[in-house]
């Protein structure tokens, strides 16, 4: 197990290096630089003002150059200053990264318990009303776009019926006292968490019907049932660990897609996140900032992946056992 | 029994009743009230500090925290603020300001003519439009703590309306002053101290801005109001949402679309206005490279401009809720002149042009073709205008291929490398021609820059009149050579000018004077206070 998790962490630390390069080279191919959205935002400049800034952030050095450089400033456990900001990248992430993993977190398992809850209640009675209920809501929910999900859901349940607030991480006259606080952003969460669930409880409930169903039919549950084992020593105890590894694999894998997913819907609600500064950093061509966030996500990415891993070995024991 | 029952009730009911009836009076006399927390939202910023960077998202918070030396009225007249007097000698070449006495940063120290004169070098230097405000002011002398003298070395007719809070924010010398570069400082983003109405006390750039009220305020009994909260929102659905909702008091540079501004006022507690802008006045134009054929032809220009109905725009595209504008300058400003010459609405007329220019009809119907340009910024109203263009000058032979701008930085590097045939663009007047018209026909200013001369605009005449109207210091000299100018640009045709632009102040009836300058939103707002 040791060995094989550090060889994991090796394969880990050579796919970041590669994400880093591969991020960098696609940042600078793109047309338009920095300085100029900069200048555009100020509202016009002169040509020596560029050419400054240009000489600041080092874009007036060759490609390699400057790729070079990066690449060791990263090694060095620096991820550079953010062009916009004048901030350190470091910092503007450890910002604005708890909003992120309270969202992404909450949506993630969220999707997960009841999205898995939702398949197997209906994968052991097809074609009763819960069934096709699920059936159809998995279906909308999966080809419905996220943000317009999300503004539906504003819409709904705090335009029409205001029982959530519209935007925001907080009320604007923030309550006094820490509970009251944290109650007041679970208060804003809901919304957003929900949205942002919606497409993965989807699949998830889509996913758990399908492996629930063919492990349902397998031969060792038939002879659960024919020992005379209840129905639901059978479902919970028998078939649900066999038939919840394929949603576990698919919930580290998509953990990357929550992520970009976070992007859209931080944007609906302001919540004030990594996505609503990825998507801007990516229009302000502010590569370090952007560089940093791909690095730790795909940091993010790895160590949940790495988790699942683990995951897997205690649901199965007998992976660890190959 | 039942009489004294009666008196009995009527002594309790009585001076509740004489309560209620002055209560309704001091309502219907709309005395303005101390206290509360008016809610607004803001789309993002870089830096607080006004001094190093222009732009409404700067601008709005930046004037509560900061005070300049003078306040711009409705008519475009300068009032005491920081100043509360001020001389001008008879040539125009020197201007005495006199401090209010006792005024103070919010850090508690005094505010001197020696930060004056540092706030004047710091905006001359780092501002975008330093140059262009106050090229002309040779040196700031400080003959006392309390005076502050400007000495010009040649007129500056709009030097005053500059020194807005906007424009001119007097910032400590004592914190930006220690040598650090101004553009990076890093107090114009952490515990910034100004010595405007409200002062700085959160800043969590992803989520909000918090000013409350400052106690120590150099004028007597103002801020009305004890707290604003500017919320990051970045959508403009979810900001119109929220003003629907009630979760927005005040909304300046609202970003929402004309056909939003029907539904808002629905509400009956909203009201939408475009006044405001006066000062900053958008104008929207279609810009042509004139470097090259077709487009370097003015018969082309004219055909396009008799093909183009901007009123029809206007009241389609912007719910006639725009004017439709006439040249460079916004119908808000003093110096808008409408007599100009007209393209009235032709196409007859434009296709005679365009064969008279050289261009006829061709194979498949067509004269020429050329790409238009479609910004990524203010999309809902670049995009609406190129779709019309394109089917008006699909009428005439002229087959145009609109291209979309993934985002800013794509289109920015098109436009300031000449790089492009026909752009839709627009930009902001400012408060003197000086600072926000001049840039876009000066020879001088055909530069790889955004929103200077990139259409490639060059004519002596032109520059003789810019250059006269730069130093003109009579009121009415000045707006007859402006008129000229106005005249000129649209006779040239330099752009093709579109209705001008739906910006919009959202705001609902429990806000008490809104801000109502020529600077709107961007104005201090001391005077606004919340009613019961």
């Amino acid at each position: 197990m040791v060995k094989s998790l550090s060889k994991r962490i090796g394969n880990a630390v050579i796919l970041l290096l590669a994400v880093l390069v591969l991020n960098f080279t696609l940042i600078h191919i793109a047309p338009g630089d920095p300085v100029e959205v900069l200048a555009g935002e100020m509202g016009g400049a002169t040509p020596e003002l560029l050419a400054e800034l240009r000489a600041d952030f080092g874009l007036d050095q060759p490609f390699h150059v400057q790729l070079f450089t990066y690449l060791g400033n990263v090694l060095q456990g620096n991820l550079g200053y953010s062009f916009y900001y004048d901030k350190p990248v470091t910092e503007l992430i450890f910002d604005r990264i708890g909003a992120t993993l309270l969202l992404v977190i909450t949506a993630l398992l969220f999707a997960l318990f009841v999205g898995t809850a939702l398949g197997i209640a209906s994968a052991q009675k097809r074609n009763s009303l819960l069934s096709n209920v699920v059936t159809l809501l998995s279906l909308a929910g999966f080809s419905a776009p996220v943000f317009w999900i999300g503004i539906m859901l504003i819409l709904l349940l705090s335009v029409a019926l205001p029982i959530f607030p519209i935007a925001g991480m907080a009320t604007a006259d923030e309550p006094e006292g820490n509970f009251a606080y944290i109650l007041d952003v679970v208060w804003h969460l809901v919304l957003p968490a929900l949205t942002l669930a919606s497409i993965y409880l989807a699949f998830y409930s889509r996913l758990s019907r399908a492996s629930m169903l063919e492990v349902l039919e397998s031969d060792y549950i038939r002879t659960a049932r024919a020992k005379g084992l209840s129905r639901f020593l059978v479902v919970y105890k028998h078939a649900l660990r066999n038939a919840v590894l394929p949603v576990v694999t698919f919930a580290g894998l998509q953990f990357a897609q929550v992520i970009s997913g976070a992007v859209l819907v931080e944007t609906v609600f302001a919540w004030p996140g990594l996505g609503t500064l990825a998507f801007e950093s990516i229009l302000r061509r502010d590569s370090p900032t952007l560089l940093g966030i791909l690095f730790f996500s795909a940091v993010l990415v790895l160590v949940v992946n790495i988790v699942v891993d683990i995951a897997y070995r205690i649901i199965d024991p007998r992976i660890s056992a190959k | 029994m039942f009489h004294t029952r009666i008196m009995r009730k009527l002594s309790i009911i009585a001076p509740l009743a004489i309560t209620a009836l002055l209560s309704a009076t001091t309502i219907s006399a709309a005395e303005p009230k101390a206290g509360g927390t008016l809610n607004t939202t803001s789309t993002g910023y870089r830096t607080l500090n006004p001094a190093v960077q222009s732009g409404a998202a700067t601008g709005v918070p930046g004037s509560q925290i900061f005070a300049g030396l003078v306040l711009i009225d409705e008519d475009y007249k300068a009032t005491p603020y920081l100043a509360e007097s001020w001389t001008v000698s008879d040539d125009n070449l020197t201007y005495s300001f006199k401090l209010v006495e006792g005024a103070k940063f919010h850090d508690g120290q005094p505010i001197t003519s020696e930060d004056v004169a540092f706030s004047l070098e710091t905006v001359k230097a780092n501002h975008p439009f330093g140059k262009a405000m106050f090229s002309n002011v040779e040196a700031v002398e400080t003959p006392d703590a309390s005076t502050a003298v400007f000495r010009l070395s040649a007129p500056i007719p709009g030097l005053l309306l500059s020194m807005e809070p906007l424009l001119l924010p007097i910032i400590p010398k004592h914190v930006y002053g220690d040598g650090q570069e101004l553009k990076k400082h890093p107090r114009n983003m952490e515990n910034v101290i100004g010595s405007g109405p409200f002062k700085v006390a959160e800043n969590t750039p992803a989520e909000r801005l918090v000013l409350v009220k400052n106690e120590d305020f150099f004028i007597e009994g103002r801020p009305y109001l004890d707290k604003l909260v500017f919320s990051i929102v970045k959508d403009s659905l979810t900001r119109v949402l929220m003003m629907e909702k009630g979760e927005i008091d005040y909304v300046g540079f609202s970003g929402i679309r004309a056909t939003d501004a029907g539904r808002l006022e629905k509400t009956g507690r909203l009201t939408v206005t475009t006044e405001g802008y006066g000062a900053v006045g958008y104008i929207h134009y279609l810009e042509l490279n004139l470097r090259d054929k077709p487009f370097s032809d003015l018969k082309v220009r004219e055909a396009l401009a008799h093909a183009i109905d901007t009123s029809f725009i206007a009241k389609i595209l912007f719910g006639g809720r725009v004017n439709a504008g006439t040249g460079p300058l916004h119908t808000g400003s003093v110096f808008y002149s409408g007599d100009v010459p007209s393209f009235e609405a032709d196409l007859e007329k434009a296709a005679a042009l365009l064969d008279e220019a050289g261009y006829p009809v061709g194979a498949n119907d067509e004269r020429f073709s050329f790409t238009l340009d479609i910004p990524s910024w203010a999309k809902q109203a670049h995009g609406p205008m190129g779709e019309y263009i394109q089917s008006q000058l699909g009428k005439i032979g002229i087959k145009v291929e609109l291209r979309q701008a993934p985002d800013f930085g794509t289109w920015v590097k098109r436009i300031s490398s000449f790089d492009y045939q026909a752009t839709m663009n627009g930009s902001f007047n400012y408060p003197d021609p000086v600072i926000g018209v001049h840039r876009h026909f000066d020879c001088d200013n055909i530069r790889n820059v955004i929103w200077s001369n990139t259409q490639g605009y060059c004519d002596p005449a032109m520059d003789a009149l810019l250059d006269a109207a730069a130093v003109e210091t009579d009121l009415d000299k000045r707006k007859a050579t402006y008129a000229e100018i106005q005249r000129k640009a649209v006779e040239d045709l330099v752009f093709i000018y579109m209705p001008q632009d739906f910006t919009a102040t959202v705001y609902s009836d429990k806000v008490g004077n809104p801000p109502s300058s020529v600077f709107g939103p961007l104005a201090p707002w001391h005077d606004v206070y919340l009613k019961d």
